[in-house]
């Protein structure tokens, strides 16, 4: 019951922050409100005990991803948020026609076709577990993404240096 | 069980809502007094018992301050973000109160009413404690932006900044202990430390302690790292144009992010609860991890009446060239002499483990301080001659 209860109210946060995001015209706004969304979202990790997935859910999406879209925004000339731009385009039917289109036809079939589980196996939801899986099996995949991951920041370090460089060449002309 | 259910929700919280807040009235009449000795004066010394004479060392201060902050007018700028502008010291003061709880702290009280006295046992406390106090940072920048004033907004973008560089040092000086004990979980690494087993005591958990305290400061905006709210530079930095009730709230935010990541520190390096008499009075532990969050708050203060401000640069530099190398370096060492210590037990590979990790330490910091010294060229005015 309780269960039940925080999921409905979760659920509503999270659509609500989801809805605000993308229609709120005030970017830091929308910046916000899709944390909000995110937090929802790491709330309900914690529901389903996958503890270890809504602490990376917050510690990603809110910490790095949302802080990296709000120096994004504080680099453009809308720093301040104030845009009365009406957000409705043109071509919204179709957006919206392709959306429901895809509710009805794809999703909604979906679930209701989905054989779930009526008894769920137990599980030891331990962050052990998680740790034991990504240094046993998964060790090559989880090198592979270090490598991957620290070839992008090396790459970021150049690109950074050259721009550095083109400004210095600006500044002298 | 709805009845157990608030029972136990209240024994858990209600402790942490009342004695961390009276330890920050405190802790602001004792950082008051310290600076003022200092600084030669005598601090507050007159509010005591009202309406007569009795001074008690100035101990009525922080209820004198409250009454003050409350009463003052509460100023909104004509062109500030008015709902982000009221959300952002709400914002300020939350994941300071939660992360709180994931402090093993043992209240005795569990014995007499049974139930549980922790708020959260989670497996992972201490990944969730670094995702969630960094939320703070979020906040500081939600004040900055919404209150429309340069000084503001640069006072904000420079916490977000800092915070992003020195999160860093602080989560991988913290994963040392994790090693260590094998787990996450705030209860075992402080059980993995009694009987004075602390890990400041070995070479590699010094260097930690170190790093993680100096990135701890950084982290709470406390000075020499006190940047975002330079005096002298920008005004007040990100809480320029808070007043009143707002403005406490974000004082009391940031002494409360104090309390944990100092309560942090002492749950990695300084053996949590783990202290003299714990077999006679079992108690005591709350009281040592008390008066170990106090010591360190007391360091705190300290510094801040000693050491200058530093400077943007001098900042990154310290944190990227100088205690990431550092940390990772650590890393490496902690990770070998604990391996050879399991393989060749005996006094003798503890005793070389220790020794050799020690100097390394010491070299490492040594040129790493000697490189990575900011070479700020002499500044060159743009709007001025």
């Amino acid at each position: 019951m309780t269960q039940e209860i925080t999921f409905w109210v979760l659920a509503v946060i999270a659509v609500l922050g989801a809805l605000l995001a993308v229609r709120r015209r005030n970017l830091i706004h929308g910046v916000f409100a899709l944390m909000i969304f995110f937090a929802a979202l790491a709330g309900l990790f914690l529901l389903l005990l996958a503890e270890f997935i809504a602490a990376v859910q917050i510690l990603v999406y809110i910490g790095a991803v949302g802080i990296l879209l709000l120096f994004a925004i504080m680099l453009t000339e809308r720093v301040t948020g104030d845009d009365a731009r009406d957000i409705t385009s043109r071509g919204s039917f179709w957006g919206w026609a392709a959306a429901l289109a895809v509710l009805v036809f794809l999703l909604l079939p979906t679930i209701q076709g989905a054989d779930l589980p009526q008894t769920v196996q137990p599980i030891n939801p331990s962050v052990k577990a998680l740790g034991f899986k990504l240094m046993n099996p998964y060790v090559v995949t989880l090198e592979v993404l270090a490598l991957l991951l620290t070839a992008a920041l090396v790459g970021a370090v150049a690109a950074a240096q050259g721009g550095e460089k083109k400004k210095e060449d600006a500044g002298d002309a | 069980m709805s009845f157990e259910l608030i029972k136990d929700i209240l024994l858990a919280t209600v402790p942490l809502l009342v004695i961390f807040p009276s330890l920050f009235a405190f802790t602001t009449w004792m950082e008051r007094k310290a600076l003022a000795r200092i600084q030669n004066r005598i601090g507050p010394n007159k509010t005591g018992i009202p309406c007569t004479r009795i001074g008690l060392f100035g101990l009525g201060q922080p209820a004198a301050d409250g009454i003050k902050m409350i009463f003052k007018e509460d100023i909104v700028p004509r062109g500030a973000d008015k709902l982000f502008h009221l959300l952002a010291p709400i914002l300020a003061l939350i994941p300071a109160m939660l992360i709180l709880c994931f402090l093993p702290l043992e209240f005795p009280w569990g014995k007499f009413i049974s139930g549980k006295v922790q708020a959260f046992m989670l497996d992972s406390a201490v990944i969730f404690f670094f995702a969630i106090s960094g939320l703070a940072t979020l906040a500081i920048f939600m004040a900055g932006w919404a209150s429309r004033n340069k000084y503001s907004l640069l006072g904000g973008m420079r916490a977000v900044a800092q915070m992003v560089s020195y999160e860093i040092p602080l989560v991988l000086s913290a994963v040392i202990v994790v090693m260590m004990v094998g787990s996450l979980n705030a209860k075992e690494i402080a059980g993995a430390q009694t009987g004075f087993n602390w890990f400041v005591f070995s070479p590699w958990g010094l260097a930690a302690f170190i790093v993680f305290f100096i990135a701890a400061l950084a982290e709470t905006n406390r000075s020499p790292f006190d940047l975002p709210e330079a005096e002298s530079e920008i005004i007040a930095g990100y809480f320029t144009e808070y007043s009143g009730f707002k403005f406490a709230l974000f004082f009391l935010g940031e002494y409360i992010a104090m309390f944990a990541i100092s309560g942090l520190a002492v749950t990695l390096f300084l053996g949590a609860g783990d202290g003299p008499f714990l077999a006679a009075a079992p108690w005591l532990s709350v009281v040592w991890f008390i008066a170990k969050i106090f010591g360190l708050i007391a360091v705190m203060i300290w510094l801040r009446g000693t050491l200058p401000r530093l400077r943007v640069d001098q900042l990154m530099a310290f944190a990227w060239k100088f205690l990431l190398p550092l940390s990772i370096v650590n890393i490496l060492l902690a990770g070998l002499s604990h391996h050879v210590i399991d393989a060749y037990p005996g006094p003798v590979a503890k005793v070389g483990a220790w020794a050799v990790s020690l100097v390394l330490l010491y070299m490492m910091a040594w040129g790493l301080n000697n490189i990575s010294r900011s070479t700020a060229k002499p500044r060159e005015y743009l709007y001025a001659e």
